[in-house]
């Protein structure tokens, strides 16, 4: 069996390689001007500089977290390009964008000449820092539906921006939230009017493209009163052997009766077999259930990156709002995961549903790490959750550390976990019916996480089982 | 006299006037010197220690204790509630001072002992000395080096190759002075097939606070079995600190019953580490408090070899504004295959200012293993509560019998007949008192 397993997450990462565009940089490091630097060439108003510097200032006196279960060099943030752009130009239709990049994206399997075939999917391509396309946006525009690059929103919306930006993850939240605030180079923006239900899903797709330039996107995400929307996030970033620093901050934001729900794939270059090389996920994301009866569903499926560190969180604050978090994290070789979510139930009738899955191979220590908390004014609080670790290999390591904090005694909180492999015996029920020890493998896989697959959107899943298979073979799904 | 230097101020303050006992034994001196010079170096955890992060022991640290005076003798008849009746040997301490008067030791079984460690140290100096401070890890534990420096006398037994205790060993520290801190301190040693129960009673009489830190090291030998009840009823005003680590050898089996009901602020430390394949332990926990309590456990299953078996239940009580804290992580090492283990952590909650933190975790290096675990934190359910009603029993009294019944599952299982008729009171009056008027 061990050998049919090897065979299955010895996959080489199919989505390596560096598309040579000339590119505007930074001099590499870290300094006040380096922060004037990029917000100056992004032409941004004075508040917003003064908000990068205050984060930079506050930065500077907090320390590098270290309670996180996951080991990694110190990382020098002066050897990291904090800026680079692709070289701008006026775009009148997609016929204008450079071969190269649309070649990089039929790489990727981002068909951007074949949009209209993605069934209503406008994509916001952020190719290393700048947005450089923006599809679909006078379809949105029509409904009253703002979604562009967060340059382009403080440029034409700075009210929102300013009304909005780091009201849910502060500037000074964390290290890596309080660096992104400071250096944040792009990322999307998007805004759905009261009432309006988003005609299509919304999706960009990230990649990091120049060597050794941390990617700081910034994600802000506002749903008013009784809309809704479901936004997704792909990513892939080409082979580097030296290790780059993605540091991104998303915050979502629902006011009454509104709902997001937000749904990532993850494949960042994982390094390969001996652990070399790799990006560093190190993300702040939070949803803000602002309004009554609003609801915020993350799901997650986390199958690359060197390290993964990450909370997709929500506070439940509106009354009867509820929070969801569905996620599939898989490592192999030397990568690893320490990734879960926070509730925080702070209004009444607040109810949240957690269901994680890990799976490791190889030598990759998977962690899930979740808080509930349910406040003391949280009555009738509800939560459930799920995790679930399945480990191929003797070498790799799975690790739950739920924290469940209760201080209203009208609250229910259930946790459950388990731990499982794949069995001999189940191998062998599966050949006895025919079935190859690989496809058996495969729907083993597959059933285990399908609790999360059947919360992503039908665009989506496809690509999630494929990027999934990507570790352990094409043949889940 | 030995330099005190300590880094914290409140160690130094614990530490003042120390002296270093004489036991005659140099690696017993040496051992002792080693966890002072630990005490020394380590600081009093905060709540920015992962460890301690839901309990504050700030009001221990602002509160001055001296090593506890020299007591009058108690009468054995002011101690009747607390003394099991079926125990075959008992050890009385008072505030952390051994009562010979109190104390009855004789009738026990061939291959028995039951003494003091002061007494044991020559008689059993080769079954100690490799024991003794060798469990409880006192490198980055404040508390346990405070209490290994302090290691004068404690109790001792020691249960021969194959030999079976049939009466359950009482231990008995009961504390009565106030700002006083005591350091009690065990070692049982069961060998290689042998059987027996043990009852640690922690006791307070009146309300003082003084605070208690104590130490207990249990060694299983290979294909032994140890029945550990652990009742912690402390005063009211009293701080409690205590480590309790096991040592599993080959097809060792253990049960913990731990009971923790008194005390203002207290924390147990259970430590269980299967160094041989094949051990089974059950690990039962309570936690019954109300009012401005403070009670924190934390529990280290350690399945360091192969099919290990571990079953864990812990619950928790809390009313008025009391705070119940878990911590429990199973941790299964490289190559501990076959190993088969969970944990159930359900607590309840009686009041709108009470709260629990718990965490229950896992950490698994192994892949071919059954691990579990499961939370959850709730209320007296509605449906129960109008079905006794129902039946004509006053909603106080129906939530009395559904509190009882909760912990009903962990006390019903203590192998000691007496401890659970008392405690199984214990838990009525203490409901009934919570009971808001």
């Amino acid at each position: 069996m061990s050998s049919v397993l090897e065979n299955l997450v010895n996959q080489p990462y199919q989505h390596g390689f560096v598309t040579d565009i000339e590119s505007d940089t930074a001099p590499k490091g870290l300094n006040e001007d380096t922060i004037r630097f990029i917000s100056a060439k992004k032409s941004e108003p004075e508040w917003l500089l003064e908000f990068r510097l205050k984060a930079y200032r506050h930065w500077l006196t907090m320390a590098e977290p270290q309670w996180p279960n996951v080991k990694y060099p110190k990382i020098d943030f002066q050897d990291i390009i904090y800026y680079s752009a692709p070289k701008p130009k006026k775009l009148a239709s997609m016929d204008e964008v450079d071969p190269e990049l649309l070649k990089t994206f039929e790489k990727l399997g981002v068909p951007m000449n074949e949009r209209a075939k993605l069934a209503g999917v406008a994509v916001d391509v952020i190719f290393d820092s700048v947005s450089v396309a923006t599809t679909y946006k006078q379809k949105l525009a029509d409904v009253g539906i703002i979604f562009c690059s967060i340059s382009e929103a403080v440029r034409e919306h700075p009210d929102l921006v300013r009304q909005y930006m780091g009201s849910v993850v502060p500037a000074g939240d964390n290290y890596y939230a309080a660096l992104n605030s400071a250096v944040f180079t792009d990322g999307s923006f998007c805004f759905i009017p009261r009432g309006v239900r988003c005609p299509m899903e919304l999706s960009t797709y990230f990649r990091i493209n120049t060597e050794s330039s941390g990617q700081f996107e910034r994600t802000l995400i506002v749903a008013e009163e009784g809309s809704h929307v479901s936004y997704l996030e792909g990513c892939t970033a080409p082979k580097f052997d030296t290790n780059q620093l993605h540091a991104a901050v998303v915050e979502l934001i629902t006011l009454d009766d509104a709902e997001i729900k937000y749904s990532t794939v993850q494949n960042w270059y994982a390094g390969d077999e001996n652990g070399v090389g790799g990006i560093y996920n190190f993300v702040t994301k939070r949803g803000l259930c602002k309004g009554v009866n609003s609801k915020i569903s993350w799901t997650q499926v986390e199958t690359g990156s060197a390290i993964t560190w990450k909370y997709p969180s929500c506070v439940l604050l509106g009354d009867n709002s509820i929070g969801e978090f569905y996620s599939v994290a898989l490592t192999n070789h030397h990568q690893q995961a320490d990734t879960g979510t926070k509730m925080v139930h702070i209004g009444r009738n607040t109810r949240s549903r957690i269901i994680a899955k890990g799976i490791s191979a190889g030598q990759s220590n998977n962690s899930y790490r979740g808080l509930v908390k349910i406040g003391p004014r949280a009555a009738n609080a509800r939560n459930y959750s799920q995790c679930d670790s399945m480990l191929i290999g003797s070498k790799c390591g799975a690790n739950t550390f739920p924290y469940i904090q209760v201080q209203n005694h009208g609250a229910t909180v259930e946790h459950e976990a388990s731990t499982s492999k794949i069995g001999e015996d189940q191998l062998f029920y599966f050949a006895s019916r025919g079935i190859g020890a690989e496809e058996a493998v495969s729907m083993i896989i597959n059933g285990f996480c399908r609790d999360v697959f059947q919360q992503l959107p039908m665009e989506f899943a496809v690509e999630a089982t494929k990027l999934l298979g990507l570790k352990l073979e094409g043949s889940v799904g | 006299m030995v330099s005190v230097a300590a880094k914290h101020p409140y160690i130094e303050a614990l530490l003042k006037g120390y002296e270093a006992p004489r036991s005659g034994a140099s690696w017993l001196d040496e051992r002792r010197a080693q966890a002072l010079e630990r005490a020394n170096a380590l600081t009093v955890p905060t709540t920015r220690d992962e460890e301690w992060r839901f309990t504050d022991i700030t009001p221990l640290t602002r509160l001055s204790f001296r090593p506890a005076a020299e007591t009058k003798p108690l009468a054995l008849s002011g101690l009747s509630r607390f003394i099991a009746p079926e125990a075959g040997a008992r050890l009385v301490f008072v505030d952390g001072v051994f009562a010979p008067g109190l104390s009855a030791t004789t009738g026990l079984p061939r291959g028995v002992v039951v003494s003091t460690l002061a007494a044991a140290l020559d008689a059993h100096a080769g079954a100690i000395e490799p024991h003794l401070a060798r469990h409880a890890e006192f490198e980055r534990e404040v508390f346990t080096a405070l209490n290994t420096a302090h290691l004068r006398d404690g109790a001792f037994i020691r249960v021969g190759r194959n030999c079976a205790c049939p009466a359950p060993v009482q231990l008995l520290h009961v504390s009565t002075q106030k700002e006083a801190a005591a350091y009690p301190r065990c070692l049982v040693i069961a060998e290689d097939g042998s059987d027996c129960t043990l009852i640690e009673d922690y006791a307070g009489l009146g309300d003082a606070a003084y605070f208690n830190d104590a130490v207990t090291e249990v060694v299983v030998g290979a294909g032994a079995r140890v029945r550990h009840a652990r009742v912690q009823r402390e005063a009211a005003g009293a701080f409690h600190i205590a480590t309790c680590a096991v040592t599993l050898a080959r097809d060792a089996r253990y049960a913990s019953h731990a009971v923790t009901l008194g005390a203002r602020l207290s924390r147990f430390n259970l430590i269980v580490t299967q160094q041989g394949e094949g051990a089974e332990v059950q690990m039962d926990g309570l936690a019954l408090i109300s009012g401005r309590q403070l009670a924190d456990t934390h529990t280290l299953m350690d399945h360091a070899q192969p099919h290990g078996r571990c079953r864990q239940l812990h619950k928790c009580i809390a009313g008025g504004a009391a705070h119940a804290v878990f911590n429990g992580k199973i941790l299964v090492r490289p190559g501990a295959q076959l190993t088969d283990s969970s944990q159930q952590s359900r607590n309840l909650l009686l009041s709108d200012k009470a709260h629990v933190d718990t965490k229950p975790q896992l950490e698994i290096f192994a892949d071919d293993v059954k691990c579990a675990h499961g939370a959850t934190v709730g209320q007296l359910d509605a449906e129960q509560l109008f079905y006794l009603r129902s039946r004509g029993l006053s909603e106080g009294r129906a939530r009395n019998l559904l509190t009882y019944a909760f912990a009903a599952e962990v006390v019903d299982r203590i192998p000691v007949p007496s401890l659970v008729a008392q405690l199984e009171e214990t838990v009525l009056a203490q409901t009934q008192a919570a009971e808001p008027a």
